[in-house]
């Protein structure tokens, strides 16, 4: 029934000529460089068939880099996905007043860039001269090294994540929640449903479908954000604590100068995304009510 | 007819397409044909950092040099950018003729990039000696490979110092007039300030590189680099560099230093915080303008009474033409840029330090000296200057960040420096191989 005519096929194809080239091609270029060592420049390529894959799987830094991606995913699932979901249900149903207000208050942060999120809490994180710092040292406490302890930079740098991101999946989640119908609720009530009922029962399904949208921007956009401020505060440290999949394919392409490396390890990640995606549509998709 | 339309509609767009890459292809052979050369010349200096210089000096040198016209082009991220948007040029075949190199990239350039002799187009441009006669020996090898290969040409140079709050040594006792000379001195003024102000009291740059820890082993008589069985080899697998590592560790240790960003450490500088920093001279006019107390520098401290060793910061140019008329005319505006009076507007511009011989007694940039007493400072230093160390081979700036690692583990105590340098030399030799 979906069947295209000819003039579909024509229509058709300017799309897929550009997607072939800005998207396949390149693909397809990474993974062949993939089996390489190069440094982009030299005239000496040099083809190591799979061992810039056995190389990377046989080094520590390749786990502790899985290790701090998970770690990156977590916070940021829990900062991007979780607090966001719990306020827009306050905001949605408990709240009774100054709902506009922190509407605008949350949502204005995403309008900076995130360069500029990250100068913001180089200052606010100052182990010194920071705001932090200053209210520590009322109660007579050091401030901690945020930006350079091992799995504590991590959290660090969700935070500036977060501090952008939120207000948007906020704004996202706080209109599904307003979209779920007020005589479904009503009804319940009448029913004598505790309000817990009518949360698990009517607006976690009927917000499921915008809840999984979030999650997986969450995810897969949040791994992307994570690589500007990385490169502007920590260029991966301390000791390889803040690299992560996404930052580790710039550093080896970019800063060691070791493109076979680095599109290994592109192809790897995405191979993770690919898994990840797999799996949002076997399982998840199947407890997510669409309305249509 | 629907189908027509949508026909001619591909048409116009893959017309465009083809259009767009034509245009610039044209536009660049146009001018093949006058008598004036045109090279191109990039740089690192942004609006903040010396670009102003830049773009006087280019219009300058233009103007009095009819036949040859000079384009700048200004590359962001410093020299890590620059040479990244250099591997790209070359890749696509548009070479730039005169490029500002950091010195950490000696070794890389000098592997990767293709160019004729620095040496032999000065000969042919008819002054063979100018390098010789324009640079001291010490700062003309900046710019040579181990085996004594001319790279380049120095041009920029930085070189690490001490710079002190006077208020805050004040306040704790002590006098701005005798600064500390020596790590042991820093760390008991440290410790004199922590006590009486109950802050750290020093901080050394932590850049993603590893330039002031060079400083610290060499001056200790450490090196970073060896070579043995005609393999280079990590050389910082001593007692002395060991040393020298562990003095910073333990001020961080027992809470007299401060580790954290280089912009914190900075931040906490300027603020007023922090008494100590040790950092590039390339940072005194920023320091100068953005404290609200008199910035001090002095050199970089000694381990006892051993011999200071300061690795050169900054750059050297690179003359990349491979056309005879454009490598003359480089040359032209290569040795425009050395004069001492334009070297001056440069350094005036960046905070760098001139390499040219005699600076500091004669001529336009004595003046800037006698009128600045934290440049007298970093100039009494060049004597001391050495090469910055770049890791050779197709691993070398991958192993630079072994070291970089390592001294994040060290500052941060989970291993003493002795252990983590001997780790982070296994690695880098297996890295070197």
């Amino acid at each position: 029934m979906n069947r295209l005519s000819k003039s579909g096929y024509l229509l058709f194809l300017p799309a897929a000529f550009f997607f072939s080239i800005f998207y396949y091609w390149p693909l397809l270029v990474n993974v062949v460089l993939s089996f390489f060592s190069w440094n982009m420049v030299s005239s000496k390529i040099k083809f190591v068939g799979i061992s810039n894959y056995t190389d990377i799987v046989q080094t520590a830094e390749f786990y502790s880099v899985i290790v701090n991606t998970v770690l990156f995913v977590l916070f940021l699932l829990i900062f991007n996905f979780v607090l966001p979901y719990i306020y827009s249900y306050i905001l949605a149903y408990v709240l009774k007043y100054g709902k506009n207000l922190y509407k605008v208050f949350f949502f204005m942060p995403s309008l900076f860039s995130l360069s500029v999120a990250s100068i913001l809490f180089l200052w606010i994180y100052n182990p010194l001269a920071g705001p932090i710092d200053a209210i520590l040292q009322i109660f007579g406490l050091d401030s901690p090294r945020w930006l350079k302890e091992p799995i504590l930079v991590i959290f660090s740098i969700s935070m500036i994540i977060a501090w952008k991101v939120f207000g948007y999946n906020f704004i996202l989640m706080l209109a599904a929640m307003m979209s779920v119908s007020k005589e479904m609720i009503e009804a319940a009530r009448l029913e004598g449903a505790s309000d817990w009922v009518i949360l698990r029962k009517i607006i976690i399904p009927q917000t499921s479908s915008s809840a999984i949208y979030v999650f997986v921007i969450t995810v897969v956009f949040g791994l992307q954000y994570v690589m500007i401020p990385v490169n502007i505060l920590t260029q991966g440290g301390p000791n390889q604590g803040s690299a992560n999949l996404v930052y580790v394919i710039y550093q080896y392409a970019f800063v060691f100068y070791q493109v076979g490396k680095s599109a290994a390890y592109a192809v790897l990640t995405m191979l993770l995304f690919v898994i990840f995606a797999w799996w949002r549509n076997k399982v998840l998709d199947k407890k997510v009510y669409y309305e249509n | 007819m629907r189908l027509k339309a949508i026909l001619s509609g591909l048409f116009c767009m893959l017309a465009l397409l083809v259009l767009a890459g034509c245009g610039n292809s044209t536009s660049n052979s146009g001018s093949a044909n006058d008598k004036v050369v045109e090279i191109e010349y990039w740089h690192v200096a942004s609006d903040s950092f010396g670009g102003q210089t830049v773009r006087e000096l280019v219009a300058d040198f233009n103007k009095t040099h009819p036949n040859i016209k000079v384009t700048e082009k200004f590359n962001p991220d410093m020299y890590k950018g620059l040479t990244q948007n250099l591997q790209a040029a070359l890749a696509s075949g548009q070479t730039p003729d005169v490029v500002q190199m950091g010195w950490n990239f000696l070794n890389y350039a000098h592997e990767n990039f293709e160019t004729e002799n620095i040496d032999k187009i000065f000969a042919d441009a008819g002054d063979p000696n100018f390098i010789k006669d324009t640079f001291e020996p010490n700062i003309a090898r900046l710019a040579q490979t181990d085996n004594g290969d001319q790279v380049g040409v120095p041009y920029s140079l930085s070189l690490p110092v001490l710079y002190y709050n006077p208020d805050i040594f004040k306040a704790a006792g002590l006098d701005p007039n005798k600064p500390p000379k020596t790590w042991e001195e820093v760390a008991e003024y440290a410790k004199q300030i922590k006590e009486k102000t109950g802050n750290p009291a020093f901080f050394m740059q932590e850049y993603a590189d590893t330039w002031t820890n060079q400083a610290l082993v060499e001056s200790n008589g450490g090196t970073m680099l060896t070579h043995k069985d005609g393999k280079w080899q990590a050389g910082f697998d001593t007692p002395e560099a060991a040393h020298a590592y562990q003095v910073i560790a333990d001020m961080v240790k027992n809470g007299t230093g401060l580790h954290a960003t280089n912009e914190e450490g900075f931040q906490s500088f300027t603020s007023g915080k922090l008494a100590m920093v040790a950092t590039t001279i390339g940072k005194r006019a920023n320091f100068e303008k953005s404290s609200n107390f008199k910035v001090m520098t002095t050199t970089f401290p000694a381990f006892g009474n051993k011999p200071v060793k300061v690795p050169a910061g900054g750059n050297f140019l690179m003359i990349l033409s491979k056309d005879k008329a454009k490598q003359k005319a480089a040359v032209e505006f290569v040795k425009y840029l050395e004069s001492a009076e334009n070297l001056t507007k440069w350094d005036t511009g960046t905070g760098y330090l001139p390499p040219r011989k005699n600076m500091a007694q004669e001529g336009p940039y004595k003046k800037l000296i006698d009128e600045n007493e934290n440049i007298k400072k970093a100039m009494e230093m060049l004597p001391n200057v050495t090469p910055w160390v770049s890791f050779p081979g197709q691993n070398g700036l991958q192993a630079e960040q072994v070291l970089i690692d390592a001294r994040d583990v060290i500052l941060n105590g989970s291993k003493t420096a002795s252990e983590a340098l001997h780790e982070a030399a296994l690695k880098i030799n297996d890295l070197l191989k």
